[in-house]
């Protein structure tokens, strides 16, 4: 039976091989193509796109970005979603702005802790209360918006501390720090999906909770852990943010959800769950923060990038979804 | 005997309390507020503004209500409003008044597409919604060229009739009675809820799920179309250009609170009144207690949480698969 198998392989021709490989990569293929279409076009319409300031530029509008793209992917793979991750950057963006001067450097642990208890309660209301996971961390953002706007009454928070500062600015090698940290977190991210027991689980989960269940794995347990991984990641970005601008309202990030969404699902990380990873989330934060910057420097305001991520966001989705797998979407 | 009476009606009303557990926060709201604050609260002025708000929450809620008993999640209303309205104002001076047929038009094409990609593609519908939302507020912002546009020409829709009561709740009685006569007394209704109950179910008993599930999002946007034709008008004649969650996330806290839960399979437009009421009781009154604009934001948060965990209680027994 092995043997005939092998043999109907092998007679297989070149292009049924290929043919079969490019149906399973169907994303992959779709998001490096339009990432290398956006490059070419960008070069074309702006011969300063690709140049030292335009890539520096390109790197601090990309780096807390994919911190925080990282966050979602691990819920994303793990079939669930999480709404609060912009409202926990810019949550903990103000704890950093606001405390600097009372507590100096200690702000940063804090901001973390603080993230990782609303990830805590996300993860603790979605799994022991059986709430799904979107409406849980849409309720919690709106909380986390009011204290927000309460913290900041609504103003325009600056800082001037130079340590603080100096985690995103510091340039290193002709690049600021901030893209290695990015580089750092995407790496080790990977790093977890690829070759850690905790990575494989957060996929299993995704494929199938109840097999996952069954196969020994404490699903609820995962489910936490990943949802406080994404917050403490968010947090992270949020941090680094601030250190990068340097001031910021409780605006800030109003309008990050769909882009953040977008990249996630532009990569290949398909919403049913089970597919995909921070490696592939890369590819869709490229696109987007390349497109963005792209259509700001062709003079397209706010409301074309927002319906262009909004194409892309449903595009991505319907393209990813692997609909034999499923049977119920709500 | 009378022992007996008094324990029959008394059961009688656990009953009902145990079926609507909202009515028991409503009573204890109202009457809570109006003793606390006697002296503001049941006043004409108050109540006028309640009533507004009221309408303003069920106008939007009676839509995705119909589309959450079937067990999905339509949160493009607000889409549909905004573009909608720019839609209008953009084609009243070439075509007229009858502009306003624009509503319901795009409200049953925005429908029928979601409808379509949920049923084919098959992704979740609340982020399909909310995508489809966020895309349309993009057109709204570059159709309207960064500005709040005012609509004119509309304005007796709703004239002042009787005192008090807002000429829009007139307005949302038919549109609530269609609604609820659908669900009731329509085959659609028990379709509906068993689609809600168990998909995979309804199927095997024969009903055409992929087809109901694209009715029921074209109806949702044909509800929020004719409804948005009021609802501009009631919320001052124009369209905003900024968007305010709120819009969205209101409307959803009255669906959840009304009991109809977020996996579907009973409750409805009937029971989405009762939690409007309840949310403008408690948000009217907080207003009344003078608390800060931010905090009546941020107990709605509360709220919706509140109201999903205290909703779907159900699920803990069935053990059904939440993601």
């Amino acid at each position: 039976m092995k043997q005939a198998v092998c043999d109907g392989k092998s007679v297989e021709s070149k292009s049924v091989q290929f043919r079969r490989w490019a149906g399973d990569n169907m994303s992959l293929i779709i998001s490096v193509v339009v990432m290398v279409i956006l490059i070419i076009g960008f070069q074309l319409v702006n011969p300063y796109f690709l140049q030292y300031q335009g890539i520096v530029s390109l790197v601090y509008a990309m780096s807390y970005f994919l911190i925080a793209a990282c966050g979602l992917t691990f819920v994303i793979m793990m079939g669930s979603f999480d709404f609060s991750v912009v409202s926990v950057l810019k949550f903990s963006a103000l704890i950093c702005v606001t405390y600097i001067e009372q507590i100096g450097m200690w702000v940063v642990p804090v901001a973390l802790l603080v993230s990782l208890l609303i990830g805590f309660i996300n993860g603790i209301i979605f799994t022991k209360l059986k709430v799904p996971s979107f409406l849980v961390t849409l309720g919690i953002s709106i909380v986390i918006d009011g204290v927000a706007l309460y913290m900041s009454q609504g103003f325009l928070l600056m800082m001037n501390d130079e340590v603080f500062r100096s985690l995103s600015i510091t340039f290193i090698g002709g690049l600021p720090s901030i893209f290695y940290w990015a580089i750092a977190v995407l790496i080790i991210c990977t790093l977890i999906t690829m070759i850690t027991p905790f990575g494989r689980r957060i996929l299993a989960i995704g494929g199938n909770p109840v097999a996952a269940a069954h196969s020994g794995i404490n699903v609820s347990r995962t489910r936490v852990a990943v949802f406080m991984l994404c917050s403490f990641l968010a947090g992270l970005a949020g941090i680094l943010y601030m250190a990068q601008w340097g001031g910021g309202s409780v605006a800030i990030g109003a309008d990050m959800t769909l882009p953040l969404f977008a990249s996630v699902v532009a990569g290949g990380t398909a919403l049913s769950g089970g597919v995909g990873g921070p490696h592939r989330t890369i590819l869709g934060v490229i696109i987007i923060t390349w497109a963005q910057t792209g259509l700001m420097m062709m003079g397209f305001g706010q409301d074309i990038q927002v319906i262009v991520f909004g194409v892309i966001a449903i595009t991505m989705s319907i393209v990813t979804t692997d609909r034999k797998r499923i049977k119920i979407i709500k | 005997m009378k022992n007996n009476v008094f324990r029959n009606v008394s059961s009688a009303l656990v009953k009902w309390f145990k079926a609507y557990p909202v009515l028991l926060i409503f009573i204890v709201l109202f009457v809570g507020f109006s003793a606390l604050f006697s002296d503001r609260f049941l006043t004409t002025l108050n109540i006028e503004a309640m009533l507004k708000q009221f309408v303003r929450l069920m106008l939007f809620a009676v839509g995705p209500s119909i589309v959450m008993t079937a067990g999905s999640l339509d949160l493009s209303f607000v889409g549909i409003w905004m573009l909608g309205g720019m839609l209008v104002w953009l084609l009243q001076p070439v075509v007229g008044p009858i502009a306003i047929i624009v509503y319901p038009i795009l409200g049953i094409l925005t429908g029928l597409m979601i409808g379509i990609i949920q049923a084919k593609a098959r992704i979740p519908s609340f982020i399909l919604t909310l995508s489809v939302m966020i895309t349309y507020w993009g057109i709204t912002a570059l159709l309207s060229e960064g500005y709040a546009r005012t609509i004119k020409g509309y304005e007796f829709l709703t004239a002042k009739l009787i005192p008090i009561i807002p000429t829009a709740l007139l307005w949302a009685i038919p549109i609530l009675a269609v609604a609820i006569f659908l669900m009731k007394r329509t085959v659609l209704g028990p379709y509906f809820y068993a689609i809600g109950v168990n998909e995979e179910g309804a199927h095997m008993a024969g009903i055409r799920v992929s087809r109901l599930k694209v009715l029921v999002f074209t109806l949702s946007g044909l509800f929020t179309g004719v409804s948005s034709i009021i609802l501009f008008q009631h919320l001052g004649g124009s369209i905003p250009v900024e968007l305010n969650l709120n819009e969205m996330n209101e409307p959803l806290v009255a669906i959840i609170l009304g009991g109809t839960p977020l996996m579907g399979g009973t409750g409805g437009p009937q029971r989405t009144i009762l939690g409007a009421i309840t949310l403008t009781v408690l948000m009217r009154g907080l207003n009344v207690a003078m608390l800060p604009p931010i905090a009546i934001e941020l107990l709605v948060g509360v709220m919706l949480i509140i109201s999903i965990i205290v909703g779907s209680r159900s699920l803990n027994k069935a053990g059904t698969e939440v993601t």
